[in-house]
């Protein structure tokens, strides 16, 4: 209590709500990311207390990953890279007029992820931390392998065309320094491409210029200078209750998927979102509704990715290991603070470890609220014509991709891509298992090679190692259970006849 | 007549861009100045360049910002600092990689394709293992490596040809030790590479002393070494590589460039300005706060030290099998 209390003075709450403000700009915004904001609020914190930086830092990465959901939901442009899944649901749902319903969903689930993921970043924390630890390439593999398998899950209609998609993203993501050996490839000596194609611009792209395009190509002139959205963009929290305690299950896989995943070093909030989506498919009794506007495809990835941001607390809080790249860089400040992030910051001073664990619960109060304001905000650009909010869209994506890196050339991959995205569409080829391929391709080639570096070529620690062994497993019966069982069946009603 | 006047025209106008260009050498800087940082916001080279951009704003009463112009390990920024106008309003950030990226095929770039300024910081890497290993000593563990069967040690620390990787091989060179005897795991910084060797998956590490000092005064892990001329006076009771036997001593290093044919005036402007934040108290309670060494190397001194290196790591490269021919 005296934690909580202690929190509660101005010098700490005013940075710590006015960068939570900054953090649903900055989520809102296409290519601002998370991390970017962290980066760029960490040089202020330096002649604060620790705990008013760590405050502005937490703050703003939950509101952040919440508010990338909001132009994901209502443009398609999922406005960080770990809003990419809640596109698929959230925008379907815009379309047929439930827009505000999907972003009230986005925001209570987000706060309820956070809260499971920061409840158990509190309680088992030592544990997980330890697990975390026997991860090594093996495992990272079968895990990126599953993130990638979620491409197949996730396809509507053809399956070919699916692969098409995916493998198109996993050649693109070969392109640059390979990291196994130091060798650039398929960089054709041109030092941007040794880079390699960063998947930001190139989501942004895909998903909106493309749709920038398709409303260009079919509205009709006299439709443009209509208002973009015609019904009224509320956010509608009526029936958000009635809707979430039908998917309290669901609520809570996708928040435990998303903080283990979070937990882990080499894996983030993105992936957590991904593999939520595809396990909340698997396990639904509606999987035909996902990729049409399903209350569960919207749940599932917006609670996944907030609860990550707990998880990736837990290696760096325990051990003084970056869950992510934004635990990175509080690692990085916390030596500016004077502390050494690792075990003694753990075992030592225990009232900033309380006092952390304090902010991350009260920011889902706040997240709440602000996010609540944030939507609002967000809404009134959609009085505008069509015309104006497709520039707008327009010029957003581009300035974001800029920022990324200040670089031109993201800029001409969000426009080759975005006219990519928008020929993918019209042949009906899936743009989500490019992403996927293209975002997991490095992950699972790296670990891959890397891993047989260790093993001189072998495959077997692949399959005999425990934890390794247990997600080959998961991934043979989340693929050979159905044909099996029809196989079986056919089998004994022939035997039968 | 209108000939006449459009040859008057376009002479006052030369003339004024004579003098315009004139006044602004004499009162440079008139605008706002960029570094280019070739690493992400919030990394360590990061962090130290904003520091500089907030101290050189009040040295010279004008806005510095940085810039990240990131990917291609490292290839990307400098390769924009390189290109960049030479009128002294870009600096560049160089680090330790612009000895490494043209004989690792990255870039055409080496230190001569800037003229320096000043270096401000050097770390040596440590030689890391685990707390619960049975080695006491750099002996110890070369004995090891050299009993134990080719391929069956593993080492880990950062990407391929880094900072962290070459001192490596020098060591184990002058150790008597084929390089190719041990296994190198690239990751992509020293934080993978720590949790490797927590978790037990690599059995040595090479980085930065305070990149693992939470582990290492946590109880978890132990550092044999530092590669370093002389003990480090914030971690004093690490011995150097040197004082055991191994004549190798080198790591990273991080310091300010312009482009060539920046007038001489603004260099020596330039390096003046940075000598005097380098020299106060305020960057050296920084930089340690940071974990961060400092060195300083004005000028020639900085271009002759980074031609020496960029001379010896090739060598270096060459006998680990990363140089590109």
């Amino acid at each position: 209590m005296d934690t909580i209390l202690s929190l509660l003075s101005p010098e700490i709450l005013i940075p710590w709500i006015l960068s939570m403000v900054l953090g649903i700009f900055v989520g809102a915004m296409p290519g601002l990311t998370a991390t970017m904001a962290v980066a760029l609020i960490v040089p202020l914190t330096f002649h604060t207390p620790p705990i008013v930086g760590l405050a502005m830092i937490l703050g703003v990465s939950f509101t952040a990953i919440f508010a990338g959901d909001i132009p994901a939901t209502f443009l398609r442009v999922p406005g960080t890279p770990a809003s990419g899944a809640a596109v698929l649901d959230g925008y379907e749902m815009n379309k047929q007029g439930k827009g505000p319903l999907a972003i009230a969903l986005d925001l209570t689930c987000s706060t309820l992820g956070g809260l499971i993921g920061v409840l158990i970043l509190i309680t088992v924390s030592p544990i997980l931390a330890t697990f975390a630890l026997k991860f090594t390439h093996f495992e990272y593999f079968w895990l990126a392998v599953m993130g990638l398998s979620m491409s197949a899950v996730i396809t509507k209609g053809s399956t070919v065309k699916g692969i098409i998609a995916m493998v198109g993203g996993l050649i693109l993501s070969t392109v640059g320094v390979d990291i196994s050996t130091g060798y650039p490839r398929f960089a054709f000596g041109h030092t941007y491409l040794m880079g390699g194609i960063n998947f930001i611009p190139v989501m942004i792209g895909l998903f909106g210029i493309s749709e920038v395009i398709r409303s260009i190509m079919t509205t009709s002139l006299n439709d443009m200078g209509n208002a973009a959205v015609s019904a009224s963009v509320k956010a509608d929290f009526r029936s958000v209750g009635r809707v979430m305690f039908r998917n309290k299950r669901l609520i809570g896989q996708s928040s435990i998927i998303g903080t283990l995943i979070g937990a882990l070093p080499g894996a983030g909030a993105d992936i957590a979102a991904w593999v939520a989506y595809g396990m909340a498919k698997k396990t639904s009794k509606k999987p035909e509704a996902f990729g049409t506007g399903s209350e569960e495809g919207v749940i599932a990835p917006t609670t996944a990715n907030n609860a990550a941001l707990g998880g990736t607390w837990i290696p760096a809080l325990v051990f003084g290991i970056p869950g992510d790249t934004i635990t990175a860089i509080v690692l990085g400040a916390m030596m500016m603070y004077g502390l050494k992030p690792g075990p003694l910051v753990f075992q030592g001073d225990r009232v900033l470890v309380n006092q952390i664990f304090a902010v991350a619960l009260i920011s889902q109060g706040f997240l709440l609220v602000l996010g609540f304001f944030g939507i609002k905000a967000f809404t009134w650009f959609f009085k505008f014509p069509r015309n104006v909010v497709m520039a707008g869209i327009t010029i957003f994506s581009i300035i974001g991709a800029y920022a990324l890196r200040t670089s031109v050339f993201d800029v001409g991959l969000v426009v080759i891509f975005g006219v990519l995205g928008y020929l993918m569409e019209r042949v009906t080829i899936p743009l989500p298992p490019f992403i996927l391929g293209l975002i997991l391709g490095p992950m699972i080639e790296e670990n891959l090679r890397i891993g047989l570096v260790k093993t001189d070529g072998s495959f077997w620690p692949f399959f005999s190692r425990p934890i390794s062994a247990f997600f080959a497993l998961v991934l043979a019966l989340l693929f050979l259970y159905e044909p099996v069982k029809k196989l079986v069946r056919r089998r004994l009603s022939r035997g039968g006849t | 007549m209108k000939k006449g006047l459009l040859v008057l025209l376009v002479m006052s106008l030369a003339m004024g861009t004579l003098f315009a260009g004139g006044a602004k050498e004499a009162k440079y800087p008139t605008k706002p100045i960029s570094i280019v940082c070739p690493w992400a916001a919030g990394g360590g080279t990061d962090r130290i360049a904003r520091y500089f951009a907030d101290a050189l704003a009040k040295e010279v009463g004008q806005p510095v910002n940085v810039v990240n112009k990131t990917g291609g390990s490292g290839a990307v920024g400098h390769l924009e600092g390189a290109n960049a106008a030479p009128d002294g309003y870009t600096i560049m950030n160089l680090t330790f990689e612009i000895n490494t990226l043209k004989n690792l095929g990255y870039a055409d770039l080496t230190p001569e394709n800037y003229i320096p300024l000043l270096q401000f910081n050097e770390d040596a890497p440590a030689v890391i293992v685990s707390a619960n290993s049975p080695y006491k000593n750099m002996k110890d563990l070369i004995d090891d490596i050299k009993a134990k069967p080719d391929g069956t040690f593993k080492f880990s620390g950062s990407t391929i040809a880094s900072a962290w990787d070459l001192p490596r091989i020098r060591m184990l060179i002058d150790a008597g030790i084929n390089p190719a005897k041990v296994k190198y795991i690239p990751t992509q910084g020293a934080a993978p590479a720590i949790t490797e060797l927590m978790g037990g998956h690599v059995d040595v590490i090479t980085c930065s002393y305070p990149e693992a000092a939470g582990q290492i005064e946590g109880g978890a892990l132990k550092a044999l070494a530092i590669m370093a001329d002389s003990r480090n006076p914030s971690f004093p009771n690490v011995p150097t590589l040197k004082e055991q036997g191994i004549n190798v001593s080198g790591g990273t290093w991080r310091g300010f460039a312009v482009p060539l044919k920046t007038p001489e005036p603004v260099v020596q402007y330039l390096i003046q300005a940075f000598k005097k934040i380098t020299e106060s108290q305020e960057y050296k309670d920084f930089m340690s706060k940071g974990g961060f060494g400092v060195r300083v190397r004005l000028g020639k001194e900085f271009g002759d030290f980074m031609m020496t290196e960029y001379r010896a790591l090739k060598d270096v490269m060459d006998a680990a099998g990363y140089l590109k021919k």
